[in-house]
């Protein structure tokens, strides 16, 4: 590599990255649009494979957000216990600092968890 | 007692703000519906007053807790100060907008409450996971910020938009994290700083790190090359929140850049990022102040225009001498009054049909309407562009300086001529406000309170400010000294 190309190293490589994201950032909305999108429908494209059944109903309906909340609740606390686990088991070499951290994110989660309750998130209706 | 209250105690702010983060989200919660809003909002911004106030209480000098992944120094503490106030201000002037939509919505005040708490670990992040974790505090807010108004299609656009390119941005910093470990044996940026001047030659995969970090947080401050959602996020977002955006975060991430960059990477090194730096504050000036010049919507012209301020701020960081960062955060303290002074002018004036102000075109003789905020906004305007008896001109003269002391004359040659393309847009909306006809009568909104904000950055701003210049100097000055050694 002679010297003025290795001078100016550092300043070519952020071209090259940041001429790369930025591809990315406006060509794969409009691939992921092209590719996503009904372009040239037509009665084959659009049947079933050959062993299927024809659709009862449209694939997408409406159903209610509730499911999400829910999801959203149970992957909080699933965390919870995928750190706790660990976190069990190697207490003894955490200590002290270990368990108070430990206890202030069970804290912080029991409120989230409250104010999860209180806005009314657990309730179906 | 056990090391991590010691350590507690030195976070202060943190803590108070975590703690009362907690307690604003409790008692949002269990207020009557009809107060929750206004007392989790007045709550808020005493926290952020206590936590602002705690500073001044804490030890001189440099404290490191957490077993080195924090430290609390006159660099963290004076940029601190500036997230308090301006995320305060920030709570301050959305209230009156929030009620117009309904009381219940406490949930503002406790994500702002967060993202100043993400804002201040950045700043006082002394090891690349702390920077990590502080950044993604201040972003997740950010995020469901942008979409707050869940009924408005924009909005919602622009909190997924933020969202989406956000995590790309902290993948590509993480990235970077970890080629910067490999390379270095070590996140730790003072520990990072003697490896890497005990290396011999150059290595290409530490530039590599650097070159992604860079990347990561270029987006953060929305400099160019990776500025293109910010337009989009400002025009969808609340206008309240696109207030916020473009000031407390901008002087988070900006302090982030200028410790890691000078605290880890100094020396040999320090001449690559120089270079990169300077790359982006070119790109940015120039690109803020030419593509600022199409607009029509007032957000969009506001967003470019935070664009070129960064890469002027920027400037300031080239040197990566204590000059340059004292003049960057004396840049970044009057940046954040005067944008967030033409956010609140924007916010305060009403359509007749109720709407708030989208084009440029609305503000067609202001100076007949809203006399008095067409000043406040012309001061910001004239500020902004950098004209002398304003305050807005000594930051810019300060970081020019700052580069020309050091040899960076083109770089700042080529600043100089972006801020008189900037001025055309600047001045072009003082020319709609005061010589063009009024083409809708635009109200005030008349909150007192925005009021008041609006004269006292308009004040700060006005040439009245340099009055502050002095205290202003030796406060940026010590701050400054606090990242580089003796």
């Amino acid at each position: 590599m002679s010297a003025i190309a290795s001078e100016y190293l550092p300043v070519l490589l952020f071209f090259a990255v940041g001429i790369a994201f930025a591809l990315i950032f406006v060509s794969a909305p409009i691939a992921v649009s092209a590719l996503t999108g009904t372009a040239k429908p037509e009665a084959v494209k659009l049947s079933e494979y050959e062993s299927g059944f024809p659709a009862f109903s449209d694939a997408r309906a409406k159903f209610d957000v509730q499911f999400y909340l829910v999801a959203i609740l149970f992957i909080v606390f699933d965390l919870e216990a995928a750190f706790l686990f660990p976190w069990a088991v190697s207490l003894h070499w955490g200590g002290e600092s270990a368990w108070w951290a430990m206890m202030e994110f069970l804290g912080e989660l029991a409120i989230g968890l409250v104010y999860a309750w209180k806005v009314g998130a657990l309730e179906w209706e | 007692m056990h090391p991590i209250f010691a350590s507690i105690a030195i976070a202060g702010p943190e803590t108070i703000l975590t703690l009362g983060s907690l307690a604003a989200l409790m008692l949002g919660t269990f207020t009557p519906k009809h107060r929750a809003l206004v007392v989790t909002s007045l709550f808020a911004v005493a926290i952020l007053g206590v936590a602002g106030f705690s500073l001044t209480d804490a030890p001189a000098g440099r404290s490191i807790a957490f077993d080195g992944l924090y430290v609390a120094d006159d660099f963290s503490a004076y940029l601190k100060v500036i997230i308090m106030a301006a995320a305060a201000a920030s709570v301050l002037l959305a209230l009156p907008w929030l009620q117009e939509r309904g009381a219940g919505r406490f949930e503002y005040p406790v994500l702002m409450l967060l993202a100043a708490l993400g804002m201040a670990m950045m700043v006082s992040a002394n090891d690349l996971l702390t920077l990590y974790v502080g950044l993604e505090l201040a972003a997740l807010p950010s995020y469901v910020l942008a979409a707050f108004s869940r009924a408005d299609d924009r909005s919602a656009e622009a909190g997924l938009k933020y969202f989406v390119l956000g995590a790309l941005a902290s993948g590509m910093l993480l990235y970077g994290v970890t080629l910067v470990y490999g390379f270095a044996g070590s996140t730790q940026l003072d520990v990072i700083a003697q490896l890497v001047s005990a290396q011999a030659e150059r290595s290409i995969g530490m530039l590599f790190g650097i070159v992604f970090i860079l990347a990561g947080l270029a987006f953060k401050v929305s400099a160019v090359p990776f500025h293109m959602w910010t337009p989009d996020v400002y025009e969808g977002a609340p206008t309240p929140v696109a207030a916020f955006f473009s000031a407390a975060p901008k002087a988070a991430a900006l302090g982030l850049m200028a410790r890691v960059l000078v605290v880890a990477f100094p020396g040999k090194v320090a001449a690559d990022w120089q270079q990169i730096i300077m790359f982006i504050a070119i790109a940015s000036m120039v690109l803020g102040a030419v593509a600022a010049v199409a607009q029509t919507n007032v957000k969009r012209l506001l967003a470019y225009s935070s664009i070129a301020n960064i890469g002027f701020a920027l400037v300031g960081l080239s040197p990566g001498s204590p000059a340059g960062i004292s003049a960057l955060l004396f840049y970044v303290t009057v940046y954040v009054a005067m944008t967030l002074g033409s956010f609140l002018v924007v916010l305060q004036l009403r359509r007749p049909d109720g709407g708030t102000v989208e084009t440029m075109a609305d503000l067609a003789g202001l100076s007949k309407t809203q006399p008095k905020l067409a000043l406040a906004l012309a001061i910001f305007m004239f500020s902004l562009a950098g004209i002398p008896p304003l305050l807005g001109f000594w930051p810019k003269f300060a970081v020019f300086q700052a580069a020309i002391a050091s040899g960076l004359l083109g770089l700042a040659i080529i600043g100089f001529i972006a801020s008189v393309v900037a001025a055309f847009y600047y001045l072009r909306l003082i020319k709609i406000m005061y010589f063009d006809e009024p083409a809708v009568a635009l109200a005030s909104e008349g909150s007192p309170v925005n009021g008041a904000l609006i004269a006292a950055c308009a004040l700060f701003c006005s040439p009245l400010g340099m009055l502050a210049m002095s205290p202003l100097a030796v406060a940026t000055a010590r701050a400054a000294a606090a990242l580089f050694p003796a």
